[in-house]
């Protein structure tokens, strides 16, 4: 192995002391972004509250909630929803900043300059599209007939109810109607219309979920969400779009005011296949199977990849999830531990299993120990690795921190980082051993290679292999600092751990709370996060009912009261 | 009665002549010098533009430092291709991005986040190497300081392109208009090529119709942010008020649109291919910078960035013949000669392309000289060696003369520990602001006198 007078390290290092002593280096699981604290690489935030949690429990909190603008993907539904224009324009705006592994954390979704050009284009499009089927626009309304200031009167009502996601003030009213009144003057009636439609697709009404809340008798730090607050916040949490008639109706007739009406609602959104989108675009985060479409690979190495595989990896894994959640078991364990995915013709040449051979993706059961549900996925293993390579790193690192919600510091600075370099004669694990040998990095390195290890059935490609380096595969390996730690060999005996270990539960109700809410956890969701946690088990762990569940927290149903200058929401 | 510096009619040359050797018009080939009686006319004064030139992953330092003196220097290996352009850069040898030694981050995001702004980033979790790490720059970067004086006149306050910029973390954003606002690069030449030139018109009425049209929803949609202001909390508060300044941005720079259209036509974008895909990098890199070059003479803008992908990429250059990844060539060791010799073909080939955009400049007659001499550009990168992530002696070249303010055709060698602050400052005021500190004042010392 080449030296250059410098400390090599892989990738990752322990700051000296860092993680030997389990503080897991700093903090650095934002506490800038909204005040939530997660510990090192083993605390778990709900550890630092202390005492007395039973008294803190009987108090609603909350927590943050941050005020939060469409995604591109929410975007696209809503005007699709809002207008029945499904040309997707929101997929011409920039990406979503991401945080804590999703592209909704609301602190990370500013406007730049880029995107409220963006905003006005798309607008403007919209608008222009709109008014080409004018009758249908002012819904029915005849201005020849009616007059053409009484059908801007019941556009600026009943669309801007349904743009806005709720009545519109009069003070709201009078507004767009001077908007309408103005340009009409200036233009004609179908450009006032178009121009009010294009300045209503930017109003924060529209583009953000504001909040105001309703008042709680006796309390005054809280509120509770008002209901058509509440309809936009299921109907982005579970579906990514604007709310349907029923619940608009529900809000309207105060048939969404306790608990119960929500979790109602749920119940019939997730019974909806816009709620199965939703359900994939999480799953598709969580696994970082967003990088698939960016997938590459080193054609030295892998002269068989061809980029056309990325859909069909994203494919498969979308397939596996939809069947799980939705047809199958719908619990955390079938996640984990199922021995089966989905291929097609195409995918099994890929994988060099017999399977089947069409167009359509099947479920294909594998032979014992080598499918492990989404942990051995191909294209989890596959962006899970380096171009020329597998990456027990990466691979550890995910269990780290997509399965149990741990942070691994970071690497110390100004030292060589270098992945060992592939050598025919040497399996990766040995290559691997050498480097994590350095003191300066194995403090961190041991919580992450003997994790790896245990996937190195799974090349670069994600396919399953025996041998390499003309060396039979050894994928033991261990998991230290973690609630259920222990050696363990491949990922069944990995799996099997993760699968009994409360960590792992209690991290899939903490990575669901930060897709529902759009921000991480916080000290005050301590409670939420317990209570979440206890629901999970009591159902058996499953998806469907931890999602109802989150519909059900403080965090969901209430919100801080406005405090004015100075208050945090 | 405007500020445009070439006439329409030249433009109208260009757009239909006979220089569409590119997909996009060739703006450069086809000017007939003696038709741009705006610029040659005795009291033009061209304005100054500056351009950020960036590149990921460190430098072959051995192979990019010259030999001779402060004048007469010879370019070695990398920077060889920028010899047709000698008299025209500034190779600024010794400074040191002190500051992206401090804070938060690995050294990939501190060398990225901090290569414009010169403070440290925030705490946050944007992973390093598999860790939570760091959070967005924490202060405004120096293109946009710029901006903020020279590119209130112009439709755009500023442009960022990108060739295959992946991702959207802090390693991935050059740009920021203060502390964790980051301002995404455009990827995509067709994206880009609409946002500039989309809605160009050129029918004074239809303009005219359209402007009134903005103005009277962008009022509106500007008064619906005030009457929400208030009562926002203050976090949202924060938020609502960056979008509502940009809407205003847009509805200010309505009229400087109207300006600028009349000296310019709309360009035709032929066939692009997917920016996306790594083997298409050269092409779109090409046709960024020929978007860049067009915006510039067109003066929709008059400050620009472009980010060669991202911190730490992985992306090989299968175009050089470079199947491995960048980031994991740059961190093999000095003595791995064939890493060396691909760096030092991957560094060459990015000089190829800072000469390219420098030529397009070059081609724009302005005054008695060119675009060039009225623009500053600087080429940056996250660090000077990728092995060790050295942050000391900085690769950077500048080129142009920023109107007279830089003097170049030099090999500037500094003493070493002068701090990439400095450099901004020294930018700064060659670009006519009176600065006298940029970023973190604690790693700044003054300013690099460049003329």
């Amino acid at each position: 192995m080449r030296k250059s007078g410098i400390l090599v390290c892989v990738l990752l290092a322990g700051t000296a002391g860092g993680c030997e002593n389990g503080s897991g280096g700093k903090a650095g699981d934002t506490g800038a972004t909204d005040g939530s604290m997660t510990g090192g690489a083993v605390a778990d935030p709900t550890d630092g509250g202390g005492g007395g949690e039973e008294a803190s429990c009987e108090a609603l909190r909350p927590g943050p909630s941050p005020i939060r603008r469409m995604t591109r993907f929410e975007y696209d539904n809503t005007v699709r929803d809002l207008l029945g224009d499904d040309s997707r324009p929101a997929q011409a705006f920039p990406a979503e900043e991401e945080a804590h592994g999703f592209n909704n954390n609301a602190d990370a979704l500013v406007v730049t300059g880029l995107l409220a050009e963006h905003y006005l284009n798309a607008a403007e499009t919209l608008a222009e599209k709109a008014v080409k089927d004018l009758p249908a626009l002012l819904g029915g309304c005849a201005p020849e007939s009616e007059g053409q200031d009484v059908c801007a009167g019941e556009f600026i009502t009943a669309f801007g109810r349904r743009a806005f996601r709720r009545p519109l003030t009069s003070e709201e009213v009078d507004t767009l109607t001077a908007t309408y009144a103005r340009a009409r003057d200036d233009f004609d009636f179908e450009t006032a219309i178009r121009l009010t439609l294009t300045s209503m697709l930017q109003s924060p009404h529209f583009l953000y979920r504001v909040e105001f809340g309703a008042p709680l008798d006796g309390v005054t730090d809280v509120v509770k969400l008002a209901p058509y607050e509440l309809a936009s916040r299921l109907s982005y949490f579970l579906w990514g779009t604007m709310p349907d008639d029923a619940l608009f109706e529900a809000a309207a007739s105060g048939a969404l005011e306790t608990p119960e009406d929500v979790a109602a609602q749920a119940r019939r959104m997730l019974a909806d296949p816009r709620a199965r989108v939703v359900v994939r675009d999480f799953h598709m985060q969580w696994l970082h199977l967003t990088h698939l479409d960016n997938l590459e690979k080193d054609s030295n190495i892998y002269p068989d990849f061809d980029p056309a595989v990325r859909p069909l990896l994203q494919a498969e894994a979308e397939a596996f999830v939809d069947h799980v959640i939705w047809d199958g078991e719908g619990d955390l364990d079938t996640l984990l531990l199922a021995p089966f995915t989905f291929m097609n013709g195409e995918l099994a040449d890929y994988y060099g299993v017999a399977g089947p051979k069409g167009k359509d993706l099947e479920l294909v059961e594998l032979p014992e120990g080598r499918a492990s549900g989404v942990l051995t996925l191909g294209g989890v293993m596959a962006t899970l690795a380096k171009t020329n390579q597998t990456s027990p790193i990466h691979r550890g690192a995910f269990v780290r921190e997509s399965l149990l919600c741990q942070v691994v510091p970071p690497p110390p600075d100004g030292i060589v980082i270098t992945p060992p370099e592939v050598d025919p004669n040497l399996p990766t694990r040995d290559r691997f051993k050498e480097h994590a040998m350095d003191p300066l990095c194995g403090g961190c390195h041991v919580l992450l290679d003997p994790v790896g290890f245990g996937f190195e059935h799974y090349d670069g490609l994600g396919r399953w292999r025996d041998v390499e380096a003309n060396k039979p595969i050894d994928a033991s390996g261990e998991l230290v600092d973690a609630q259920v730690a222990g050696a363990f060999d491949g990922v069944p005996g990995l799996a099997a751990m993760l699968v009994s270990s409360p960590e792992v539960e209690s991290c899939m109700t903490r990575q669901w709370f930060r897709y529902a809410q759009g921000r991480a956890e916080s000290t005050e969701d301590k409670c939420t996060i317990e209570d979440l946690g206890g629901e999970f088990a009591d159902s058996g762990r499953n998806i469907q009912a931890l999602i109802v569940a989150i519909t059900q927290t403080d965090a969901f149903l209430y919100r801080r009261a406005l405090t004015g200058e100075g208050g945090s929401l | 009665m405007k500020k445009s510096t070439l006439s329409r009619r030249t433009l109208l040359r260009g757009a239909g002549g006979a220089c569409l050797a590119l997909p996009l018009l060739n703006v450069m080939g086809g000017w007939d010098k003696n038709r741009l009686k705006a610029a040659q006319h005795p009291a033009f004064v061209a304005p100054k533009r500056f351009v950020i030139f960036w590149t990921p992953n460190g430098n072959v330092v051995e192979h990019w430092r010259p030999t001779g003196s402060e004048m007469a220097f010879k370019l070695p290996r990398i920077l060889k291709p920028l010899e047709p352009h000698q008299q025209d850069i500034v190779v600024l040898d010794g400074v040191d991005a002190l500051s992206a030694y401090n804070g938060p981050g690995d050294a990939h995001q501190k060398g990225t986040g901090q290569s414009l702004t010169g403070t440290e980033l925030q705490e946050g979790d944007f992973p390093g190497d598999g860790g939570n790490s760091a959070g967005w720059a924490d202060g405004i970067s120096v293109d946009q300081a710029i901006a903020d004086v020279v590119g209130a006149q112009t439709k755009f306050r500023s442009l960022e392109f990108g060739v295959h910029v992946y991702g959207a973390n802090v390693g991935s954003r050059i740009s920021y208009r203060g502390p964790a606002q980051p301002i995404p690069p455009e990827n995509d030449p067709e994206a880009a090529f609409d946002r500039i030139f989309g809605d160009f018109e050129v029918d004074p009425a239809k303009k005219a119709r359209r402007i009134a049209e903005r103005r009277s929803v962008l009022d509106a949609v500007i008064a619906d942010y005030q009457a929400l202001m208030p009562k926002l909390g203050a976090d949202d508060k924060v938020k609502l008020e960056a979008h509502l300044a940009a809407v205003r941005d847009i509805e200010m720079r309505l009229d400087s649109e109207a300006e600028a259209g009349e000296a310019c036509v709309k360009p035709k974008l032929g066939k692009v291919d997917d920016p996306m895909k790594v083997a298409n990098i050269p092409k779109t890199g090409k046709l960024q910078m020929d978007l860049l070059a067009m915006a510039l003479a067109c003066d929709q803008t008059r400050v620009a960035s472009l980010m060669w992908t991202n911190s730490a990429t992985g992306k090989p250059f299968p175009w050089l013949g470079i199947p491995e990844g960048h980031h994991e060539l740059a961190h093999r060791g000095d003595d791995d000669l064939d890493a060396q010799e691909k760096l030092t073909k991957i560094n060459t080939w990015y000089a190829e392309q800072f000469a390219y955009l420098l030529a397009k400049l070059k081609a724009i007659p302005e005054g008695d000289g060119t675009l060039l001499d009225n623009t500053l550009v600087v080429w940056v990168n996250e660090h000077a060696k990728g092995n060790d992530h050295s942050r000391h002696d900085m690769p950077y070249v500048l080129a142009g003369k920023a109107g007279g303010a830089v003097r170049p055709g030099r090999w500037m060698q500094l003493g070493g520990e002068v701090p990439h602050n400095n450099m901004w400052v020294g930018c700064m005021n060659a670009m006519g602001l009176p600065a006298t500190s940029f970023g973190n004042p604690a790693y700044c010392t003054g300013a690099i006198d460049f003329g």
